[in-house]
């Protein structure tokens, strides 16, 4: 179990660094359009739903795995340190919370799969039939 | 940002809160070392011997989901200028109306400035300190109930709050302590913001009530003397105290540049109006971010309450009262250059130089701050 983790771990990271490029993935059964602008209201915490209403549940990769620094310059725009930041002003004034955190591509995978109103990103070398590309960077 | 579900379950256990209780706990602590540059300066509660206490703290905030939009947060901090003893800084209970409108209730952070929420979380802001001739007004917590907003308008980011309270505790007043309460605490700020600037405005008001001993000889002295009006005019008896407060924060390209200025009265009171304002710029290279900024503080003194009785009142309680009254007066300009170094992803190094010009004693005072702050 732990070798096909870390076998799953240094597939994700060798693709990221090979294509460098990020899918941003929701439920088969979500039919909803995803902008840049509404990765960085989900993924800030300043919207929760999609655009038809519906709820939205923002995953994030755990930090050090490659597409969540992807994620976090060219979609959020900010560093790691600023969003750690800015987050640390909604956590210590109880106005939010950040998303939640997995351990790497396939758990995202899983959790997308399994949850119609998950949102996560991948390296797109990791994305198969479980999930839908709404975006990719 | 660490749950920690083991504990969760310990707690949960305790409180014998319902089947379901998600409880996350974080934390932020500041190590901060000072000494002031001149032999006998002092300035923020640093003097010239090297101080590692004074502006320390540590924090641990909890919050409990019970599930159903209810939600208790209780934070408890140990502040090294008070030895480190542990009290509720806020504590309050969280009910969300609909996604974007929330209610709190209980032990609130006063909404006064742009960083009230976190001033104590160095870690989220640059700066070694939250600038103090802007932010040194006190009451910084109250009792009460806030409604928090927020809204699109457009590819605008809005948020109001509303807030309702009362505060009491005990003050320092013209160097002497004092019991101080404020009734009917109502306030409304509201900010505007999008991707790289944010504008905020504020308004507070309440009635005003101090009881400081040391004054009362004075204010006995000016009954006696058939002057009631001007034992009024001095004294803090239910009187409205108005607070207004402007800011605007710009964050682009690396460049971050924030503005705050606030106006405080309080009427029929020695209270020196205030007029205080701070300009900060800096730019961040990666994970080095220098910054250089401007503080102003002025409290005009209301000389006006003496003025036309220098040939009326006797020498014993003209003096005095001129005493009291000039007290509060101070102006003062302060420089400060730093630096944050984020050197770790949840820790960042911080050292700030400072130079306050008291403009009334002619004299200045320098400060140089070392430290790390740090969210777990």
């Amino acid at each position: 179990m732990r070798f096909l983790t870390t076998f799953v771990l240094i597939l994700g990271f060798t693709t990221a660094l090979a294509q460098a490029e990020i899918a941003v993935v929701v439920n088969p059964a979500n039919a909803n359009a995803v902008s840049s602008d509404d990765l960085n209201r989900l993924f800030l915490g300043r919207a929760s739903s999609f655009a038809d209403g519906s709820k939205a549940t923002p995953l994030n990769l755990a930090e050090g795995q490659a597409a969540r620094e992807e994620f976090d310059s060219k979609v959020l725009n900010r560093s790691s340190a600023q969003l750690k930041a800015y987050w640390s002003k909604l956590v210590f004034t109880g106005k939010g919370t950040p998303p939640k955190e997995l351990a790497d591509d396939a758990a995202v995978k899983a959790a997308v799969a399994g949850d119609s109103t998950a949102i996560g990103y991948i390296s797109s070398g990791s994305v198969d039939g479980s999930v839908k590309v709404v975006a990719t960077f | 940002m660490i749950k920690k579900s083991v504990l969760a379950l310990a707690l949960a256990g305790l409180l014998s809160s319902p089947a379901y209780a998600d409880l996350t706990i974080n934390g932020f602590a500041s190590i901060k070392a000072g000494m002031t540059t001149g032999s006998n300066d002092t300035l923020y509660g640093y003097a010239d011997d090297l101080d590692f206490k004074n502006e320390s703290l540590m924090a641990l905030q909890v919050r409990s989901d019970l599930g159903e939009k209810l939600s208790v947060t209780a934070q408890l901090m140990g502040r090294g200028n008070n030895d480190f003893d542990i009290g509720f800084e806020w504590a309050f209970l969280t009910y969300e109306l609909t996604d974007n409108m929330r209610i709190n209730a209980g032990r609130l952070r006063t909404p006064f400035y742009k960083y009230s929420d976190y001033m104590d979380v160095g870690y989220a802001y640059d700066w070694s300190r939250v600038p103090q001739s802007v932010y040194s007004l006190g009451f910084d917590n109250i009792e009460g109930i806030s409604l928090y907003r927020t809204a699109q308008l457009g590819s605008f980011d809005s948020t109001l709050q509303l807030i309702f309270g009362a505060y009491s505790g005990n003050i320092s007043l013209a160097g002497s302590a004092a019991s101080a309460k404020i009734d009917n605490i109502a306030g409304i700020t509201w900010e505007l913001g999008q991707d790289w600037f944010n504008l905020r405005a504020a308004y507070l008001s309440g009635k005003v009530t101090i009881d400081a001993p040391a004054l009362q000889p004075l204010l006995g002295g000016l009954q006696q003397v058939g002057l009631p009006q001007v034992a009024t005019s001095v004294d803090f008896a239910d009187d409205k105290g108005v607070f207004i407060g402007l800011g605007a924060t710009i964050d682009r390209n690396n460049l971050i540049a924030v503005f705050e200025f606030n106006k405080v009265d309080v009427e029929d009171t020695f209270f020196a109006e205030r007029e205080n304002y701070y300009l900060s710029v800096g730019y961040r290279f990666d994970t080095i971010t220098p910054y250089v900024s401007f503080e102003r503080e002025e409290h005009s003194s209301k000389a006006e309450i003496y003025q036309p009785l220098t040939t009326a009142l006797p020498p014993q309680l003209l003096l005095p009262l001129i005493g009291t009254v000039e007290s509060l007066a101070f102006e003062a300009d302060t420089f400060n250059i730093g630096m944050r170094y984020d050197f770790h992803p949840s820790a960042a190094f911080k050292a700030q130089f400072s130079s306050q010009k008291d403009k009334i004693q002619n004299d200045r005072s320098g400060l140089i701050t070392v430290g790390v702050d740090l969210v777990f």
